[in-house]
């Protein structure tokens, strides 16, 4: 029994069939669990879970591609997308920006990571033509923070 | 909006597993949105009210990135 059971597995592998367009890759950064208790550092808890779930996710569609990094042995990959916190991880695809996550998708947030798939999957959103008119002349990089809980 | 455009990049952070973020976001109530570390707002809003949130944020050119 995975973390998502077999009836929700099913609904998501209609949506994913019915609406992914093209290929997402996710990028995970995670951190092997340490038998050693590390005076000051605390260890990832959700980190192996996270992982889990993403792993369930992808096999739900051949056009989600998961890599999973161990934190400290991809430095370079890590900086490069902002990652410096875990777990996390990168989706990326038909989307000209870039989408984030730290800490895992549960609760609400999992349907929300769902319809990110999705649309970085196609490239659009259902955004209002003003709205992405104003996106399409921003010359400078934005960051936006979503804080969020699961429930 | 991320999707939309090349210079966006959008972090959802899970708060409770990063109290040392929310702390420093001052988070309190979810969703709490944080644009360009300048302009922040609690809660769903409409789409055009968000998108004054956008710019308004653009205007006052703050930085980037997760810390």
């Amino acid at each position: 029994m995975g973390l998502i059971s077999e009836n929700d597995q099913e609904t998501i592998r209609k949506l994913f069939d019915e609406n992914l367009a093209g290929d997402v890759d996710i990028v995970m950064f995670t951190e092997r669990q340490s038998p050693i208790i590390i005076p000051g550092k605390q260890p990832c808890e959700l980190c192996d879970q996270t992982q889990e779930l993403l792993e369930e996710v992808a096999s739900l569609s051949d056009k989600l591609k998961l890599t999973v990094h161990e934190i400290s042995k991809a430095k370079e990959e890590a900086f490069a997308l902002g990652i410096n916190r875990v777990p996390a991880f990168v989706c990326t695809g038909a989307a000209r920006g870039r989408v984030r996550f730290f800490g895992i998708p549960s609760g609400y947030e999992f349907s929300a990571m769902l319809a990110d798939l999705v649309d970085v999957s196609k490239g659009t959103t259902e955004l209002s033509d003003e709205t992405r008119e104003y996106l399409g002349t921003l010359t400078e990089d934005v960051n936006i923070k979503v804080f969020t809980t699961p429930t | 909006m991320a999707v939309e455009s090349e210079h966006v990049t959008a972090d959802v952070i899970e708060a409770q597993e990063f109290p040392d973020l929310a702390r420093r976001y001052g988070v309190r109530g979810v969703p709490k949105i944080i644009i360009n570390e300048t302009t922040e707002f609690v809660g769903a809003l409409p789409e055009s009210q968000y998108l004054a949130q956008l710019r308004a944020a653009v205007e006052s050119n703050g930085g980037t990135g997760v810390q």
